[in-house]
């Protein structure tokens, strides 16, 4: 059987550490923005701008994301198997990264028919 | 929305989490009968809500996995194509399919949860047999192996029947991005019978593949509008930080008595969403 230990450990951990760090990333976006709307309940004394404004894009950024962590976990995944020269795997990480933005296509053509 | 709710959204993300982290098993097939049967949503509001859930528990508990080597992320790459074509069709068939067949899609998907949880998968014997250069498992040198704790040492496996397992990853994207579930219901019949994956391999690269799974339909429901941040973040947050707790709680009461417990919740869940196709609401109507 052939082994490729050394690179793909490489991988894993290259893998491993940007989930990581995407996931806690998230969390604290929508973490940040969850607690404003206890001040956005009481919007009404509240003059044009407040902080509880931000709750909205806060989280919106934070689910964004989460959307785009396992695509870039895709990508890196691209990139390190150029890199190791598999090409066909390369190819099969293009293909799935091909699907993934037709399917967005698919959302944002939606979005425009229904108005 | 009021600040009720969003504590409510919380709490059931968070609740679920961590009694399905105490199992091993996703949470995700209890966040849409709840939030459309008790929280009142639309269900693609709900479906939109729980895809984000999905995509954050595999990647944040995704990180051991990997690091254990226990991930096949050659094989999770090939399979991805499959899963993410099947969301692919999902996406293209969720406005299509009346609302009332994707609740009964849902009752029929937690009936067959709650068989599986019934009867606990088996480990299959690993079968390493001869090479086989016309297998797809050779050919794209997917064939790895795994350190296994309780015997201490490296256990090389073979990847069978690949194309069998990249038709149920089909199937399984497809229901994935039609009702906001990671699909292990289908992902695990076709890691453990078709490819013939050994447990723990298996567990760990399905987690893997759910989130790039989820991510194909999260994007589109995210450009569609159906992704509320007030509902789909605390949702996020509370089941990400349920998973990690449930992770880590020491078994109070046997987990013979949780898995009972959650047959009954999953067929009551299954009676509940049968009735809603069926425009009978026992918690009162939707909005």
């Amino acid at each position: 059987m052939k082994t490729k230990e050394p690179v793909i450990s490489h991988l894993e951990s290259r893998l491993a550490a940007l989930l990581h760090v995407g996931t806690w990333l998230a969390c604290g976006l929508i973490a940040l923005g969850l607690p404003l709307f206890f001040i956005l309940d009481r919007k009404d004394q509240h003059p044009q701008f407040s902080l509880a404004h931000l709750a909205d894009p806060l989280m919106k950024a934070g689910i964004a994301v989460f959307i785009l962590l396992p695509v870039l976990r895709v990508i890196v995944m691209l990139v390190l198997f150029r890199r190791q020269k598999d090409y066909r795997f390369a190819a099969i990480a293009a293909l799935v990264l091909a699907i993934i933005l037709v399917s967005v296509l698919v959302g944002v053509i939606s979005s425009r028919t229904a108005g | 929305m009021s600040v009720g709710f969003v504590l409510w959204l919380f709490a059931i993300a968070f609740g679920c989490s961590a009694l399905g982290g105490m199992l091993g098993m996703a949470s995700g097939i209890f966040i849409v009968p709840l939030l459309t049967l008790f929280g009142h949503l639309d269900i693609y509001t709900a479906v939109g809500a729980s895809l984000v859930s999905v995509i954050a528990c595999s990647c944040g508990s995704a990180g051991p996995f990997l690091t254990r080597g226990l991930t096949n992320v050659r094989l999770a790459i090939v399979l991805e194509t499959a899963t993410t074509s099947g969301a692919l069709t999902g996406v293209l068939l969720v406005g299509i399919i009346p609302t009332k067949w994707l609740y009964f899609l849902f009752a029929a998907i937690l009936l067959v949860s709650a068989q599986q949880m019934w009867t606990p998968r088996r480990a299959v014997a690993v079968l390493l047999g001869a090479a086989d250069e016309k297998s797809w498992g050779d050919r794209l040198a997917l064939n790895s192996s795994y350190p296994d704790t309780t015997l201490g040492e490296t256990v090389d496996y073979r990847v069978h029947r690949v194309p069998m397992g990249m038709l149920l990853m089909y199937a399984a994207g497809l229901i994935s991005a039609l009702l906001g579930i990671g699909s292990g219901v289908l992902k695990i019949p076709a890691m453990d019978t078709a490819l013939r994956l050994p447990l723990k391999v298996s567990t760990a690269t399905s987690n893997f593949m759910i989130g790039v799974t989820a991510a194909a339909s999260a994007g589109a429901y995210f450009m569609r509008g159906n992704i509320v941040p007030g509902i789909a973040g605390p949702v996020a947050l509370g089941s990400v930080l349920g998973s990690l707790l449930g992770a880590r709680i020491l078994l109070a009461i046997s987990s013979e008595k949780i898995r009972l417990f959650f047959v009954v919740v999953l067929l009551l869940l299954a009676v509940a969403m049968t009735l809603t196709a069926f425009d009978v609401h026992l918690f009162g109507a939707a909005k």
